[in-house]
């Protein structure tokens, strides 16, 4: 009896003395996420959704608002867009089913060397001498964020998520 | 005890001497394993699980190693231990949103992590190891962590001048300026207007008592529930300049007898002439030609006022000058012609320009504001005042003084109050033990008592001489930004040194071109050598860019070569000679270094080539897509329907060399043309000719080349 009353009295001071290393990492608070993003875009389809946008993005965002806006968007800063006015009628920048379709890749070398370089149309002019490839990379980061359907980055070369047969795996 | 007992030791005794040495070891054994389940430890331990599932573990753990990280900057006051967690954030292939954070690679941005650590940015205690005191305000330490809508705030720490990547740092910066916080606040590198708000020495003569009464108690301005400014009950962009201030009713009473009493210079009324009187004062349609002048003289490129357009009433109009929906209920006729005739003569600093007014114009225009920019009911809630008493007056001096009137408003005779709110230019260093929070509820941060302050400032503090500012949800982000990047001195040298200071550009033109350029305020809207407004293009190339008699042309009846632009050149009724004088001026002086004047000649061009670059515009470039030739083509760029009365073709063939060269930010992207193409495109320009005929032709020496452009530019 008198034992196990004394093992218990010394389990007591173990316990407090280990429970104080075995504290669980306080998690930090759950801010809005709105609050931490860097900036925001209304979301085309619903204008009471924000799409949070990080700092490459929303450098995107703004490249996109001073040089493509004219023609990839249905309405611009200065009121009517060009957009109407070509043929072939540009896609919308935030046009997923489109865009969603074409690579990273792709879609750089359309930017930077124009339509005609691609195959597409010469209205599309080459911006590769105007834009720093920096700037390239951030719109098309802008555009994947803004996408609608929401835009689903392949998966990485030989990563345990890589589906058999996907690109990354060399076709025989 | 007996002998034979002697060292044999009880069974309870080594059971006791057990339990303790167990005990013991637990107790010794504590604090390793208190080590072993620190917090970054647990991460330095998530991040080996996270590299080992991914296909470059190697190169993810060539720089891993089990203890703190640390990055130690001493110039900068730079410990940061925030590496010790975040360790993916120089590793690229961890920029896929799926990677759980800590562990997510940084975005990319012009500062690399091990030569500026994380705090100069983020803020937050470099220091700490634990999640909690990193990241948050805690007892032992002050700051924490700025959140990402506010980042901006710490770019503006160091880049005092306006960079295109911070545009909401900009805005804020811009609405400091415009709602002249520095009138009363002493900020950093923005400096007090010479007068923030209109002088008050004469507004006796320019509005009724019963008028600065509703002023004063009504703002104008309220916020809806979605947050948009409404002013007069119509939404609009941008909140009035004058806040709100919170009196009582016998502060009301006394300061609009004060002010209503401010009346040392009487206005005398204008007297029209007869011949103008008895043409105009009994046509029916006077109001309608004077709103037809009023819109042709493009009043709304600086004020604002409602519009009924297809059942819809909406505010349309520019904010360089106030808002003008019911201005006739607010101003005394005799002032509003003496206004309109010489704004200047009551304000001397007013952006206003100086018209050229024909008598039937400022008829008909007075006419037109007294008829329709007018509401009966604006004054109907205000209390009958009568005239001012003595004891009025004195106590309403008393009040503009003690609510810091004076600080924006001048007065003749009464020395202006600087510095009369808080010196805010370290308000964005102040820890959260520096501020007062009152009472209020709000979350002990800075961002929500800067916030608080401007939106409410009697719920921090109750004796606030603060007024109230409407701002709407995007506008308060961006002042807030402003505040925060306002962080006084940089505390180390080497920061001081890596400041980059705020340009402050001026443009000082001297005689008669002055004279013009101060009549007509031109930089209101345009900029020279990168002082004044942004609202139309910068001249300061222009005369590289456009020709002379182009210009007088234009000045005298100014035409939207953009068709996408809302704002319009004014037309000024401009006499020749002023024109001339800014003509010759932009010709003379303001010139680009890229450009040689006279280095391509119209002369020397040929119709081949005019040809050849009509083939190089139409399919080769395609320009069409943004530029209009005759009625076709995109909207984007500049009609070029008389780019050979308009442009020079020096500049026509530099700017298709390098546009941002010329113009920076431009729209137009650079190409990558030969000499030749160049030289073609530019020849076929230079054909394109519209209107005023005799100049086309006595300037188009190559005849050959006319057919091919009149052909385009007569449609």
């Amino acid at each position: 009896m008198k034992l196990r009353t004394l093992l218990l009295i010394s389990a007591v001071p173990v316990f407090l003395l280990a429970s104080g290393g075995c504290r669980k990492p306080a998690a930090p608070a759950k801010a809005d996420a709105l609050r931490n993003a860097y900036d925001v875009e209304v979301d085309s389809n619903d204008a009471t959704h924000m799409i949070p946008l990080g700092y490459q993005q929303a450098q995107g965002k703004r490249i996109f608002y001073a040089d493509c806006v004219w023609c990839h968007a249905d309405a611009t800063p200065a009121g009517p867009s060009n957009r109407s006015n070509l043929t072939p009628v540009p896609p919308l920048l935030n046009d997923g089913t489109v865009l969603n379709g074409v690579s990273d890749d792709y879609m750089k070398n359309v930017i930077t060397l124009g339509g005609s370089a691609m195959g597409k149309s010469a209205m599309m002019p080459p911006w590769g001498r105007t834009l720093s490839p920096e700037d390239v990379k951030a719109v098309i980061a802008y555009v994947r964020a803004v996408a609608q359907p929401p835009y689903q980055a392949p998966p990485l070369a030989g990563s345990p998520y890589t589906r058999e047969g996907t690109a990354g795996s060399p076709s025989k | 005890m007996a002998p034979e007992e002697m060292g044999k030791v009880s069974y309870r005794m080594r059971l006791l001497f057990a339990v303790c040495s167990l005990l013991f070891v637990a107790t010794l054994a504590v604090s390793p394993v208190k080590d072993l389940l620190r917090e970054w430890k647990h991460y330095k331990r998530g991040y080996l699980d996270l590299a080992r599932s991914r296909p470059d573990t190697k190169r993810l753990l060539a720089d891993f190693h089990p203890d703190l990280d640390q990055i130690w900057i001493p110039e900068m006051n730079v410990v940061d231990r925030c590496t010790s967690c975040h360790l993916g954030i120089t590793q690229a292939t961890l920029a896929d949103p799926n990677v759980p954070q800590p562990y997510r690679a940084h975005p990319p941005i012009p500062h690399r992590v091990k030569e500026w650590g994380c705090t100069p940015c983020h803020r937050g205690q470099g220091a700490a190891t634990e999640v909690a005191e990193a990241h948050e305000t805690t007892l032992a330490w002050e700051q924490p962590i700025l959140p990402g809508r506010y980042l901006e705030g710490a770019c503006g720490s160091c880049h005092r001048d306006a960079r295109p990547e911070t545009p909401k740092l900009n805005r804020g910066r811009q609405l400091l300026e415009s709602h002249n916080c520095a009138g009363c606040h002493h900020l950093q590198d923005i400096q007090r207007a010479a007068m923030p708000g209109p002088d008050l020495t004469n507004v006796g003569t320019k509005v009724s008592r019963a008028w600065i009464y509703k002023w004063l108690k009504e703002p104008r301005t309220v916020l809806d529930d979605t947050g948009s400014v409404k002013v007069n009950g119509y939404e609009m962009e941008e909140s009035p300049r004058m806040p709100q201030f919170r009196l009582s009713e016998k502060e009301l009473t006394n300061l609009s007898a004060y002010l209503s009493s401010l009346r040392n210079h009487p206005v005398a009324p204008y007297k029209f002439s007869p011949a103008v009187l008895a043409q105009w004062s009994k046509r029916p349609d006077v109001v309608d030609q004077g709103e037809l002048r009023f819109r042709q003289m493009f009043c709304s490129t600086c004020h604002s006022f409602a519009v009924t357009r297809a059942g819809e009433t909406k505010m349309i109009g520019g904010e360089i000058g106030p808002e003008l929906t019911k201005v006739a209920s607010k101003v005394n006729p005799d002032w509003l012609v003496a206004w309109l005739l010489n704004p200047q003569a009551y304000l001397p600093h007013s952006k206003m320009p100086r018209y050229e007014w024909s008598e039937a114009d400022l008829y008909q225009v007075t006419r037109y504001i007294q008829a329709k920019l007018t509401d009966s009911d604006l004054l109907s809630t205000v209390p009958q005042l009568g005239a001012p008493a003595k004891d009025e007056i004195a106590e309403g001096k008393k009040t503009f003084l003690e609510k810091g009137c004076s600080s924006c408003h001048a007065i003749e005779g009464m020395p202006p109050q600087k510095d009369f709110g808080p010196d805010l230019s370290a308000l964005g260093s102040k820890n959260v033990s520096q501020l007062e929070f009152g009472k209020s509820t709000i979350p002990r941060n800075l961002v929500s008592y800067i916030q608080s302050k401007i939106t409410d400032p009697s719920s921090v503090n109750q004796a606030a001489r603060m007024p109230q500012y409407n701002f709407n949800a995007a506008d308060l982000d961006a002042i807030t930004t402003a505040l925060l990047a306002m962080t006084g001195p940089p505390p180390t040298s080497a920061l001081q040194k890596l400041a980059v200071p705020r340009p402050n550009p001026q443009f000082r033109p001297a005689g008669e071109f002055a004279q013009v350029y101060e009549r007509y305020k031109c930089a209101d809207c345009h900029k020279f050598n990168g002082f004044g407004g942004d609202l139309a293009p910068e001249l300061t190339y222009e005369g590289s860019r456009a020709q002379r008699q182009w210009i007088v042309s234009f000045l005298k009846s100014p035409q939207t070569l953009r068709p996408t632009l809302i704002f319009r050149m004014p037309q000024f009724n401009m006499t020749d000679r002023e024109a001339a004088v800014l003509a010759d001026y932009l010709s003379m002086v303001m010139q680009s270094p890229e450009v040689r004047p006279g280095s391509l000649n119209v002369k020397d061009l040929t119709p081949a080539q005019a040809a050849m670059g009509k083939q190089l515009y139409e399919v080769k470039y395609q320009c069409q897509s943004c530029h209009t030739i005759g009625s076709a083509g995109g909207y984007v760029g500049p009609n070029l329907n008389n780019a050979g009365n308009w442009l020079k073709p020096e500049w026509v063939a530099a700017w298709l060399a390098n546009p941002q060269a010329l113009v920076p930010g431009t729209i137009e992207p650079q190409r990558s043309m030969t000499p030749e193409e160049i030289k073609a495109i530019t020849a076929y320009l230079m054909t394109l000719r519209q209107g005023g005929g005799k100049v086309g032709q006595k300037k188009a020496a190559v005849q050959g080349m006319s057919r091919g452009g009149n052909g385009v530019a007569g449609q």
